[in-house]
């Protein structure tokens, strides 16, 4: 039976794919969601059977736990916890249950997206003694509640984007040798995780920062992406008279949303909607838009009638009626779209409405037509959903998303 | 664990009915699959098939209403008890098609299910006259071309493949669809030499390209581990013709060493 392991497709979307991975070590092609590792579990009953007839060591899971019920949770706990393991002898035994324990609680610790404690955990298997030594071994995975356990290990590597390097591999192949399933897990996150680890067109560094500001400046910067014309400017709202906010507004135009404002009807108000949603892998930042009403398409042009000889036609050799349309028209600029004509994004530090006001007496300076239309300031808008209003209360307007 | 049961895999409704209703529903629709085959046999003789000229974009499914949307199906975990996410699809303020939902990695605590999250959009299975299962052909066509509006969040894109045996019933070919957020639409086109195989939510070791003539779904899914809602609006789904793009499959296909790839 040829054993086949296989990249966990859903890990490919975390992160611009920094995860992609792998392989259970199942049939051919296993489901992604379920776990089908029942000959492996049996084999965990005759684990656990044997050590409980031997009686030497009565580590219980319950002990096992102990080591992480630590108050203080951190990266220096954590590996203070696998090096205390480590001193219960040379036998590493229990290491399996450890290894699986360590990786429960990994979040708990905020370490589930560091390389070196996945490296640290993965250390704690005995080297040498799990390496087949014949075909038949090799073939009928050899240890394997121990494979598995790495295997589940390198998953949850991928599951939160983190991609292994050659050390780990040497990890691997010490404990189970160099054709075993870890190893091929291993390979085949090494071969998909870098290539999409870059896929984006739009890329965000690999861990966002948690400044507020520094989160909106990229937010609005991505946004901006759409016509290359765009500026992100950061403006301080203390330099508004009557501003009662205090805050930082980053504000994004380009020269063509200047120059629509600029060609905008003094009559017809335009609205200044939000907060939406926009996302920096798990950061979310609240955005609003500066909207007109979409203009009515382009009058096509009709064709002018170069000679007129008392308005001869004659459709036989292809001659056009001079009252038909073309296709030819004004180009449409990127922000002119059907739903409206956006002006301008912008991401402010509380999200007022005063910060808001702030914003649009700033873009003044830039766009002096401004001053004459009439602005209204609205939540519910055809663009998006805007956020609930209690995100809107908070201090900031950039919410950290547990994951 | 050798063989499929069923092409969803024990996934579908759990309700039965009975013989006669079935075959009550199944006369009612017998005026409607005359029709169609009728359609079919005057289009054969016809014979005009479609002449794509480099350039050429031809929207496979338009979402602007609400009879479009029935040409689509909604899944996610909390289907089967095996999550807690959710989403619906349906028409925008701006009529367009909204892809949108709550996306939870909360695992429910039964001790099978290892992980949770996502939610998925795909089309129904293209039907000749009589029910009979047919295929979208793409082979004249080099891009997938969407016109849509995201959140900012990664959206994994999946061509259907199925074929006769039970072994490729699950054959999905996958990319990424990034989105880029903000108010503007964004129009993507994604060359089918860049989807790479999937097998019930594993990359296959064996890669192949996509089978173009042999398209039986696509699907978009939300499943990026992040706990929230999202949204995306989508415009259009089509197919477009580059001919300058040459590649015909972007991933290596040397033949690994044995034993290493399955």
């Amino acid at each position: 039976m040829a054993l086949r392991g296989h990249l966990l497709l859903r890990g490919l979307l975390h992160s611009t794919l920094r995860n992609v991975s792998v392989i259970q070590t199942t049939c051919n092609r296993t489901p992604t969601l379920v776990s089908h590792v029942r000959t492996i579990t049996s084999s965990h009953t005759a684990f656990a059977a044997r050590r409980k007839n031997d009686n030497v060591d009565e580590k219980t899971s319950m002990t096992i736990q102990g080591f992480f019920s630590s108050k203080e949770k951190n990266k220096d706990v954590f590996m203070v916890a696998c090096d205390a393991f480590r001193t219960r002898g040379p036998q590493l035994r229990g290491h399996v249950e450890f290894i699986y324990a360590a990786m429960k609680n990994m979040e708990d610790f905020g370490v589930h997206k560091d390389l070196e404690v996945y490296k640290k955990i993965l250390d704690l298997m005995p080297k040498g003694k799990m390496i087949p030594t014949n075909i038949f071994q090799q073939e009928f995975m050899h240890y394997p509640r121990q494979q598995q356990c790495a295997i589940d290990c390198l998953e949850q590597m991928e599951l939160n984007g983190v991609l292994p390097d050659s050390e780990t591999e040497m990890i691997l192949r010490n404990t189970f040798g160099k054709h075993s399933h870890p190893v091929s897990k291993f390979g085949r996150m090494m071969y998909w995780m870098p290539k999409f680890k870059n896929a984006s067109p739009w890329p965000i560094p690999a861990s966002p920062p948690n400044d507020a500001l520094e989160l909106a400046q990229l937010a609005v910067a991505r946004m901006c992406t759409v016509d290359p014309s765009s500026s992100v400017t950061v403006l301080q709202t203390n330099t508004v008279e009557d501003a009662i906010d205090d805050t930082w507004i980053v504000s994004g135009q380009s020269l063509t949303q200047q120059k629509l404002v600029e060609e905008l009807p003094v009559d017809q108000p335009i609205k200044v909607e939000g907060p939406f949603r926009i996302f920096l892998r798990d950061k979310l930042v609240g955005y609003f838009i500066l909207r007109a009403e979409a203009r009515p398409p382009p009058e096509p042009i009709k064709r002018e009638v170069v000679d007129d000889v008392g308005s001869l036609k004659f459709w036989f050799t292809g001659e056009v009626d001079p009252e038909e349309e073309t296709n030819l028209g004004r180009p449409v600029s990127v922000h002119e779209q059907e739903d409206g004509i956006i002006l301008g994004v912008c991401a402010t530090g509380t999200s007022s409405r005063d910060s808001l006001l702030s914003w649009v007496r700033l873009l003044e300076t830039t766009n002096p037509n401004l001053a004459n239309i009439p602005v209204l300031f609205t939540q519910a808008s055809p663009i998006g959903e805007v956020m609930a209003i209690d995100q809107l209360s908070n201090k900031s307007e950039t919410a950290t998303i547990p994951t | 664990m050798f063989w499929e049961r069923d092409p969803k895999g024990g996934y579908d409704s759990k309700t039965k009915q009975s013989r006669t209703k079935l075959v009550r529903e199944g006369l009612k629709e017998l005026r409607t699959e005359i029709f169609k085959w009728q359609q079919e046999v005057k289009e054969k003789f016809e014979d005009d098939p479609i002449w794509v000229m480099p350039g050429d974009r031809n929207k496979v499914w338009e979402l602007n209403n609400e009879a479009a949307l029935e040409n689509w199906n909604v899944t996610s975990d909390s289907d089967h008890g095996e999550g807690f996410s959710s989403g619906s699809l349906t028409i925008s303020p701006t009529g367009h098609g909204l892809f949108s939902g709550h996306i939870s990695t909360q695992v429910p605590k039964d001790g099978r299910v290892k992980t949770a999250g996502y939610c998925n959009l795909k089309s129904m299975r293209p039907r000749k006259s009589f029910k009979r299962d047919s295929y979208l052909d793409w082979s004249q066509y080099t891009h997938l071309e969407m016109r849509v509006r995201g959140d900012g969040r990664n959206y994994l894109l999946n061509i259907g493949n199925a074929g006769y045996f039970d072994i490729t019933w699950n054959d999905v070919y996958s990319y990424i669809l990034f989105t880029r957020g903000g108010p503007h639409w964004q129009l993507t086109r994604i060359p089918f030499s860049k989807f790479f195989l999937a097998s019930k939510g594993r990359v296959q070791d064996n890669q192949v390209q996509v089978q173009l003539d042999q398209v039986t779904s696509l699907g978009i899914s939300a499943g990026d581990r992040i706990n929230a809602p999202f949204r995306l609006e989508i415009d259009y789904i089509g197919v477009y013709h580059d001919p300058n793009h040459t590649e015909t499959f972007a991933y290596e296909m040397y033949r690994v060493p044995k034993f290493m790839g399955s």
